[in-house]
């Protein structure tokens, strides 16, 4: 069946050629985040377990001289930290730059374990302007459901967050038993 | 990005339906429906088109339980609501975040189970616009409707806000490029100043970018206000901003004939919160000795501002009301999901149509993971993931009809354009049988008690 396509697979962000090894490991940069088109209209149409979701929201926007410095270019990986937790992204020019000495991170799983929750007695956690590091890295970004694995341990019974983090992945369909629902679903759609 | 023809094999048009994504409910929308799907949508933003053409792999059908091993099995409905019912009842702290996903009918059958069972009743305005509605009760609400600004507007203003991501439509169709009554020119008769530390999208399409520094926002109005009172700024450098682009700006802003100010999350999720708020709403009250002005908080789901009002309207408060006690009470840091949830004060919590998985920090998520987390939702997302009972629900605005009210404060009726998959259940049927169920296992509703008047104190 023939619909209209809302799927993609990573944000357009500009090129970008970084080459060298870069200046720094570790950049001191201040944290927003936020939503941009490519989170939300992922988000919303449910695609959250999804390679596309991981990619949009799982991406460090970076200033083109903040790359620089740290020797990454587009797509590959980089680890930050905030004094509340610590997370793998991927790295990207920002669409917004010159922004230099911010990083921008759009709202999901990913910024969550990073951003802070002090509401200062006003019912909002501070979700922008919080002071991070980024370094290189070489692990790997988590799916949706793996990094809900990793961060809440809900439902495993490993406590340590380097075996956790290299389970097998959760994949990119919903893990449950049953049958019902593949008879229910319709997959031409 | 590659060329799409456009759709042409459909079965049948549903015309003039309402968006369900942001609070600008755009009413114009088609659905192209073939085989009860919806295959394109008509008018609507890249954000309103995908959620309406959910992704199906994801969706909800089938109510499911976590069974001993920690895996959803999928059950009827009648198991996953007992089990739900019997969470809520033997709860002591129970709370319900979420509805601005889902129409006003279903907040009436929650509000009677919250208020039955001593329930803290939330929503994602205590992570958006909380700080908003705060500065509401402390400073006024100047507010306007979307159609006096498509009509008369002539300056507008964003304020830590991206409409181009995050409300794509609202500057095609209420704000700034749309022609009006008096704006016949549309684009060119109205001059658009964004105000954001980031140059975003808004900015790049606006005639003015007033890019403050990070957490500058409340330095940045106070000079605004400080001028428009005719005071001299002593020093040359406010927030990032030269002092004499704060008086040409405050000038430009003094002569407009009609102004509008639209913030966001950009001013509620810095460091002085509601302050920042209290401060812009000073603002435009400021304004209006000389022009008319106007603000309108960007909310972001279609019903967010349905609950505030809704609950205003219900109990006198309009978010984080907590029924604890047998009578509805508010406070700030005391009563939000978000505090509770640090604190871990509660002991069940119902998701409904809502994604803290996704929205919530880590430190009050962690919470999430040491109790019963009941979800209705229509996809599987981040907060399934957490969630110890699943039911799914129905799509308001293109499976099921419902009221929402849009950012302005008008409501807006979203009609029924496809059947719902059949295994599901509309929202407002979930929570009434989840009531009634309830209801069975408490016999008796919480309720405050009798007021005795201390004897020794006559």
């Amino acid at each position: 069946m023939h619909y209209a396509n809302t799927y993609l697979e990573k944000p357009v962000v500009p090129d970008v050629k970084i080459t060298g090894e870069g200046t720094t490991d570790v950049l001191k940069c201040m944290l927003n985040t936020g939503s941009d088109i490519y989170q939300g209209a992922c988000k919303k149409r449910g695609s959250t377990l999804k390679e596309e979701y991981k990619n949009a929201s799982g991406t460090c926007y970076m200033d083109p001289r903040d790359m620089a410095k740290l020797g990454v270019n587009n797509w590959d990986t980089v680890l930050v930290k905030t004094d509340f937790g610590e997370v793998v992204l991927n790295c990207a020019v920002s669409r917004d730059a010159p922004h230099e000495g911010t990083v921008f991170v759009c709202k999901g799983p990913w910024a969550n374990t990073i951003v802070s929750h002090d509401t200062y007695c006003c019912s909002d956690p501070t979700y922008k302007g919080i002071r991070c590091t980024v370094e290189k890295t070489d692990r790997k970004v988590l799916l949706m459901a793996d990094l809900m694995r990793w961060v809440y341990k809900k439902y495993v019974d490993e406590e340590d967050d380097d075996v956790v983090e290299n389970m097998d992945s959760l994949g990119e369909l919903p893990v449950y038993h049953g049958r019902k629902w593949e008879e229910l679903i319709d997959h031409d759609l | 990005m590659t060329y799409e023809p456009p759709v042409t094999d459909y079965d049948h048009i549903v015309e003039n339906c309402t968006c369900a994504f942001c609070g600008c409910n755009c009413d114009d929308l088609d659905y192209l429906v073939k085989d009860g799907h919806v295959v394109a949508v008509r008018h609507a933003c890249r954000l309103g088109a995908s959620k309406i053409m959910e992704d199906m792999d994801q969706r909800l059908i089938v109510p499911m339980i976590r069974d001993e091993n920690g895996e959803l099995k999928e059950v009827d409905w009648d198991t996953a609501l007992d089990k739900a019912a019997e969470y809520i009842a033997n709860s002591i702290r129970p709370v319900f975040y979420g509805w601005s996903e889902t129409s006003t009918e279903t907040m009436k059958e929650g509000v009677a189970l919250g208020e039955y069972i001593g329930a803290v009743l939330d929503n994602q305005a205590t992570i958006c616009h909380g700080p908003s509605l705060q500065a509401v009760q402390n400073a006024g609400y100047p507010i306007q409707t979307l159609g006096e600004v498509q009509n008369r507007a002539d300056m507008i203003a964003y304020s830590g806000s991206n409409a181009m991501n995050s409300h794509p439509r609202h500057m095609a169709r209420y704000a700034v490029f749309c022609r009006g009554y008096f704006r016949q020119r549309g684009r060119f008769d109205r001059t658009v100043v964004t105000m954001d530390p980031k140059f975003s999208d808004t900015a790049k399409c606006s005639d003015k970018w007033i890019g403050f520094e990070q957490n500058g926002d409340y330095g940045f109005y106070n000079a605004i206000r400080a001028v428009l009172r005719g005071k001299e700024l002593y020093q040359d450098v406010i927030s990032g901003i030269p002092k004499e682009d704060i008086y040409e700006l405050a000038e430009e802003m003094k002569n407009a004939e009609f102004g509008v100010l639209f913030f966001g999350l950009g001013l509620t999720h810095t460091l002085s919160k509601q302050r920042n708020i209290d401060i812009a709403i000073k603002m435009v009250q400021d304004l209006n000795k000389y022009s008319k002005w106007g603000l309108t908080p960007m909310r972001g789901h279609f019903n967010v501002n349905g609950f505030n009002i809704f609950m205003a309207f219900e109990c006198g408060f309009a978010f984080g009301v907590d029924y604890c006690r047998g009578y509805p009470r508010y406070m700030m840091g005391e009563t939000n999901t978000i505090d509770l949830l640090v604190r871990k004060e509660p002991d069940c919590f119902m998701v409904i149509a809502a994604d803290p998985g996704a929205h919530f920090p880590n430190g009050a998520n962690q919470h999430l993971a040491d109790i019963p987390v009941i979800q209705i939702d229509i996809h599987w997302g981040p907060s399934t993931e957490l969630a110890d009972v699943v039911l799914p629900g129905s799509f308001i605005g293109v499976e099921c009809a419902g009221t929402s009210y849009r950012m302005d404060g008008v409501p807006i009726f979203m009609k029924k354009a496809i059947d719902k998959p059949e295994t599901c259940r509309d929202d407002e049927w979930i929570v009434r049988e989840l009531k009634e169920r309830v209801m069975k296992l408490r016999e008796e509703p919480n309720t405050a008690p009798k007021y005795v008047p201390n004897p020794n104190a006559l």
